[in-house]
Order: C-alpha cells, then sequence, then structure tokens
C-alpha cells in the first residue's frame, strides 16, 4: 500500500508494472531534462539586454526545434506501445475471477471449481482491530496465487466503478451491461490494497480493494477450494 | 522503492525535493556525470573563448547530452541485465525441477554436445 505523502510509484508485484516503472522512469528523464532546457531558455529571455525588432524568420532553428521533438516522441513512443502491446499478449489464465461493482461493495465469483461466491464491504472504523488500516481494510479479501496468471473479468450491477490495484499495475473500468477482461500475474506474495477509481456516489472513496496473494500450494489447500 | 524510511534509517533525499534519484537505476549515476560533464565543457569553452554567456549556453547543452547519453547507455545494459537475470532465474528453476530426468536441461545440452 501507499505511505502517507507517498508521491511515487508503490513496488511492483507483477512484471507488467515493473515494465511500468521502467518507462516512467525513462520518460520522467526525458521531461526532466527538456523542462530544464526549457527553463534556461526562459532565465536567458528574461536576462537578455539584445533586441532585435527586425527578425523575419529563423530557418534551421525552426527545423531543429520540429524534428527533435518528433524524434523525442518516437523515443517516448516505441517503449509506450511495446508495453500496451504486452498487456494484451494472450496467455492461458489458471484461474478466473469475477468482480462485480456495487454502490458501494465489490462481489467477488470464484466460478471455476464451484460456486464461491461473497461481497467485500470497508470495515467501518468501530469495527477495526489494532494494526487494521482504516478505509482500507475489508471484511472478505480476494485470496489469490502468486505465479499463476488470472484472469479478472469486471462488470458493475449499477453505475460506473473501476477496480484498480497499483501495485499490479491494474486499473480496469466496471461498466454496468459490459464484461472487460484484464490478467495478471502476482509474483510475491502479500496483502496488496486498491481503491475504487470511478466517481460511483457518495461512498466511492470507501469500497476499497484487498488482494491477499499467497503461494499456489497453500491456495490449493485452503478453504477457498472446499465448497 | 515505496516503502517509508524505518526510524533507524536515514531520511531519503530527493533532488528538488522531488526526483527520486536514490531508488531510480541510473538516475544517480546519470546525473553525476551530466554535471561534470556540464562543468566540463562550460569551464573548458571559457577558458578557449572567455565568452561567459556562450559558455553558460555550452555548459547547459553539455549537461543534457551527457545526462541523456548516460542514462540511456546504463540503462540498456540494466536492462541487459535484467534479461539475463529473468534467463538464469528460470534456467534454475528449470535445473531444480527437471534434474534426473530426461527433461533434464544440463542432459540435453551435453547429449548435443557429445554428438
Amino acid at each position: 500500500m501507499a505511505h502517507a505523502a507517498q508521491v511515487g510509484l508503490q513496488d511492483a508485484t507483477s512484471p507488467i508494472m515493473e515494465e511500468l516503472i521502467t518507462f516512467h522512469d525513462h520518460a520522467l528523464m526525458i521531461i526532466f531534462l527538456i523542462s530544464f532546457l526549457v527553463l534556461y531558455a526562459l532565465f536567458l529571455t528574461l536576462t537578455t539586454k539584445l533586441t532585435n525588432t527586425n527578425i523575419s524568420d529563423a530557418q534551421e532553428m525552426e527545423t531543429v526545434w520540429t524534428i527533435l521533438p518528433a524524434i523525442i516522441l518516437v523515443l517516448i513512443a516505441l517503449p509506450s506501445l511495446r508495453i500496451l502491446y504486452m498487456t494484451d499478449e494472450v496467455n492461458d489464465p489458471s484461474l478466473t475471477i469475477k468482480s462485480i461493482g456495487h454502490q458501494w461493495y465489490w462481489t467477488y465469483e470464484y466460478t471455476d471449481y464451484g460456486g464461491l461466491i461473497f461481497n467485500s464491504y470497508m470495515l467501518p472504523p468501530l469495527f477495526l482491530e489494532p494494526g487494521d488500516l482504516r478505509l482500507l481494510d475489508v471484511d472478505n479479501r480476494v485470496v489469490l496465487p502468486i505465479e499463476a496468471p488470472i484472469r479478472m473479468m469486471i462488470t458493475s450491477q449499477d453505475v460506473l466503478h473501476s477496480w484498480a490495484v497499483p501495485t499490479l499495475g491494474l486499473k480496469t473500468d466496471a461498466i454496468p451491461g459490459r464484461l472487460n477482461q484484464t490478467t495478471f500475474t502476482a509474483t510475491r506474495p502479500g496483502v496488496y490494497y486498491g481503491q475504487c477509481s470511478e466517481i460511483c456516489g457518495a461512498n466511492h472513496s470507501f469500497m476499497p480493494i484487498v488482494l491477499e496473494l499467497i503461494p499456489l500450494k497453500i491456495f490449493e489447500m485452503g478453504p477457498v477450494f472446499t465448497l | 522503492m515505496a516503502a517509508p524510511p524505518e526510524p533507524g534509517e536515514p531520511e531519503e533525499r530527493k533532488l528538488l525535493g522531488f526526483l527520486d534519484v536514490e531508488n531510480t537505476p541510473c538516475a544517480r549515476h546519470s546525473i553525476l556525470y551530466g554535471s561534470l560533464g556540464s562543468v566540463v565543457a562550460g569551464f573548458g569553452h571559457f577558458l578557449f573563448t572567455s565568452r561567459i554567456r556562450r559558455s553558460c549556453d555550452v555548459g547547459v547543452g553539455g549537461f543534457i547530452l551527457v545526462t541523456l547519453g548516460c542514462w540511456f547507455h546504463c540503462r540498456y545494459n540494466y536492462a541487459k541485465q535484467r534479461i539475463q537475470e529473468r534467463i538464469a532465474r528460470e534456467e534454475i528453476k528449470k535445473k531444480i525441477l527437471y534434474e534426473g530426468t530426461h527433461l533434464d536441461p544440463e542432459r540435453k545440452h551435453n547429449g548435443s554436445s557429445s554428438n
């Protein structure tokens, strides 16, 4: 989860998020250098004593400041498109989970090996145990295995919601009447938090998502499979 | 990278308050070399020409070019290293899983080299 006043991205828990962090670092360095150049140009403009009212054209400069940004954009676009296609790669998910958004809770369905369906409500502050996270912890977490490709089918029963888990690099809109699909493979166990990311009413901020990622052997032994 | 600093650990410092050069791979290395390149280029230009403003321009240009060059070079090597680490991890897993069986990668490799 994010810590207080965190500005940067959370640590990656999936290969796609690792790639996204790498791309973010790459784009940020380019942006930093461009901003530095623009700031310097602004400083020069404000402090120069030179004035020339007769400039009519500057063909070479205009050529440079057209071609150079085009090259920079290509340098940013190529890794971006690579990651975009990587997220849509066809793999063979081991497990399919359905996530249905409601006002203001999530319903999860594990229907591959039976009919496990449960709701996931945020824990009200009065019901928190010591160590629980306020406005983030839920009564029933989504328990999933690591190192197995998982397919999430996301939809909504009422208004628009969005199922987001930043550490996995996931954010998928839950749209009534539509099934959206996203796949991911988690690389390390732990408890990971997300929040609804599409305004959906009064309690939009109070319908978090909590994933509990456990080793596959323990997932196979656990109560999720005994129905 | 995203964890808050523990009580015993030194506070993390960010360049200009928001650029996390400590935890971003290659960032610190690129900015340091860029700064050095900027000083060398700008000061060197000034020594030869005694033109202050133009030397500042050369310094800024040097910073941008050297930082960018170091950054791409370092990130390319970092990406190669990550790929090699991933391949090594997969091979170690395969070796542990298939050791002694007909799928043992070492047996296949020895078999093909003896042929």
